[in-house]
């Protein structure tokens, strides 16, 4: 057993575990019938009760952050194999990208929520703010289509200046139900409005990128790939660079500054914080990236309307979270992939997924507060070890 | 000698609550002032009127000269006021070093640019901080230092008071305002705490530290001076021999001990 540990605490233990997460995934994207599905979850639950009976999962822990550089790489690698396998597979395509931008938009509540300790119960209407800028510049203005994601953000961030006064003023429940009331006006604003498309919704033209149209499939030699790949990859790189600004932040003076806001506000105050400055700058900072990542979920989906971005959706954004780790990114990461995947793939619960969910994050609540991968005390540098 | 500190006086109502009541108080340069008096006496209310979180209802505060009433706590935080709380406020699931930082915030850089991508000069900044952080927990308590990434919450009531002073005492102010160190704390235990607080006070230069403490005997080995309250006023100031020999701090407060 000693032999073991002291094996898979070196490189082994970051790729073992990479390469048996890429044949599980890949597995279970093709699965196709119930039963396969159900049988690659048990086995993954197995796996999961298995590490964790043996005392596996600290030496993995510890593996990763000894070699934090090559297990992102292995993340990446991951992801890119799946793209490779699946290029001709619209429909795994589209969750793969699904679970990317909604992992970029968790990454944003996770900077309010998670640091700030600021409640934040509409992040899917900045997810739709970033959507509908996306929408309406690619239709109206002649700019540059890559220029309108960041313009996609901005605007997200923008609109959440408006609800800052009443969170500022209020606190606790008090700044969650402004919030709340946010996400609702929103719905409602984007039913009535003629000029976003109402209930119906609107197109949103595809992404064009120095002339590679990104609404197209490629072809190369033999193989077709599909359309989607190509969102899939930019997502993945926005998804990587909010990643890294996630984590730059929780490792700088600006991370503890947030953490201290959380922790203690009067205390902070006494020793020279800024409360204001700090809940602003985490609040507008996490809408900048839900609304980047929603602004490039519009253009894959090609078409959105209010029904994408409702309160539920805010909801599923905060399970997220709570079902992660509140503060652990890299939980951010694994519970996305949970939660878009297994009700897609599970038919049976599609129905009731909301019920599932909301019972999930209940049980975490009760017996496992601190998420799945709970956040561990910061470090300022990478590999500590 | 002007005092580093002086309040005239000052009031503090809440409401029909008088909390304090026309106390004048001054702390010279360098002392070590205790302020004693029972429950509900108005002692941590002078804390928190000194440090901004609460704003008297009248009277003056001038600490090194100048007014400081109606600074927000993080301006008089940089004049070079630091407290400690009552109840521990650390950030029990943060590490020692970042609750230690979070006193030193002010002295941090905290632009974006620096933060975020000049992360090689982040790292000088940060080794150098850490190992300031190191020798200042060597000085309460040597074990400290190699629990310095440990969750706060992991420490003992004792290692808990000596971060405090830490994150207190690393902005380097001029004065320290101990809110009951002792609570929760044995009586050696806070014997302890007390020796290694004015030991570090003599290696830090002048720094002028207001004490609130129950344990008369910290107050006795401790301060210089100390001032007692009662209902929001001042009862009596002296040094500890005086103070304890006062009629009317007896009835109010000492009387049973000294029996």
């Amino acid at each position: 057993m000693n032999r073991v540990a002291v094996f898979f605490s070196g490189l082994p233990g970051c790729i073992l575990p990479a390469l048996l997460l890429l044949a599980w995934s890949s597995f279970f994207l093709t699965a196709e019938d119930q039963i396969s599905v159900f049988l690659s979850l048990i086995s993954l639950a197995a796996c999961v009760i298995v590490a964790v009976r043996m005392r596996w999962g600290n030496v993995l822990r510890d593996s990763i952050a000894a070699h934090e550089r090559l297990w992102d790489a292995c993340l990446i690698a991951i992801m890119l194999a799946l793209l490779v396998l699946f290029r001709e597979d619209h429909y795994s395509l589209f969750l793969l990208g699904t679970i990317m931008a909604y992992a970029t938009a968790v990454m944003g509540l996770n900077v309010q929520l998670g640091y700030a300790g600021v409640l934040n119960f509409s992040c899917a209407s900045f997810f739709g703010v970033g959507g509908y800028t996306a929408a309406m510049l690619m239709a109206g203005t002649g700019l540059p289509p890559l220029l309108t994601l960041p313009l996609g953000g901005a605007i997200a961030a923008l609109t959440g200046c408006v609800l800052l006064l009443p969170v500022l003023r209020t606190s606790g429940h008090y700044a969650a139900l402004v919030t709340m009331a946010f996400a609702l006006l929103f719905r409602v604003f984007l039913d009535v409005s003629e000029w976003f498309g109402g209930p119906q919704g609107i197109p949103v033209a595809p992404l064009t990128i120095a002339g590679l149209d990104f609404s197209r499939g490629i072809s190369w030699g033999d193989t077709e790939f599909s359309f989607y790949l190509k969102y899939d990859l930019l997502l993945l790189l926005v998804l990587c660079l909010a990643y890294s600004l996630t984590r730059r932040l929780e490792r700088s003076w600006i991370g503890l500054a947030l953490d201290a806001v959380r922790s203690d506000e009067v205390a902070s105050a006494c020793f020279g914080i800024n409360i204001q400055r700090w809940k602003i700058t985490a609040f507008t900072l996490g809408n900048f990236l839900s609304g980047l990542a929603g602004a490039l979920y519009a253009m894959m989906l090609a078409y959105i309307s209010p029904a994408n971005f409702t309160f539920a959706d805010s909801l599923l954004f905060l399970s997220i979270l709570l079902l992660g780790g509140i503060g652990n990114i890299q939980g951010v990461l694994v519970a996305t992939v949970l939660v878009v995947i297994i009700p897609e793939k599970f038919q049976v619960i599609q129905e009731y997924r909301y019920l599932i969910y909301s019972a999930l994050v209940l049980l975490m609540i009760v017996f496992r507060p601190v998420g799945l991968l709970p956040r561990k005390p910061r470090v300022y540098t990478g590999n500590p070890a | 000698m002007n005092p580093l500190l002086a309040c005239t006086g000052l009031s503090m109502r809440f409401g029909g609550l008088i909390a304090l009541d026309n106390l004048d108080l001054e702390a010279r340069e360098g002392e070590i002032l205790g302020l004693v008096g029972p429950n509900g006496s108005g002692k941590t209310t002078l804390f928190n009127v000194l440090t901004g979180i609460y704003r008297p209802s009248a009277g003056t505060i001038t600490f090194a000269g100048e007014n400081i009433i109606g600074g927000t706590p993080q301006e008089i935080h940089r004049r070079g006021i630091a407290r400690t709380f009552q109840r521990s406020r650390l950030c029990l699931d943060l590490s020692v070093f970042d609750n230690i930082m979070i006193g030193n915030h002010t002295a941090l850089r905290l632009d974006f640019f620096y933060n975020l991508l000049h992360r090689r000069a982040f790292s000088r900044d940060y080794e150098m901080w850490r190992d300031r952080a190191a020798e200042m927990l060597q000085a309460l308590n040597p074990s400290l230092v190699c629990r310095m990434f440990r969750p706060v919450g992991d420490l003992s009531m004792i290692d808990r008071r000596r971060v405090e002073i830490c994150r207190a005492l690393v902005s380097r102010p001029r004065l320290l305002l101990l809110d009951e160190p002792s609570a929760g704390m044995t009586h050696d235990e806070t014997r302890q705490l007390m020796d290694e607080i004015t030991a570090s006070r003599m290696s830090g230069g002048s720094l002028t530290v207001i004490l609130i403490e129950h344990e008369m005997e910290v107050i006795r080995r401790s301060t210089s001076r100390c001032v007692v309250l009662n209902f929001g006023r001042k009862l009596c100031e002296g040094d500890y021999a005086h103070v304890v020999a006062d009629p009317q701090v007896q009835e109010a407060y000492l009387g049973k001990e000294l029996e």
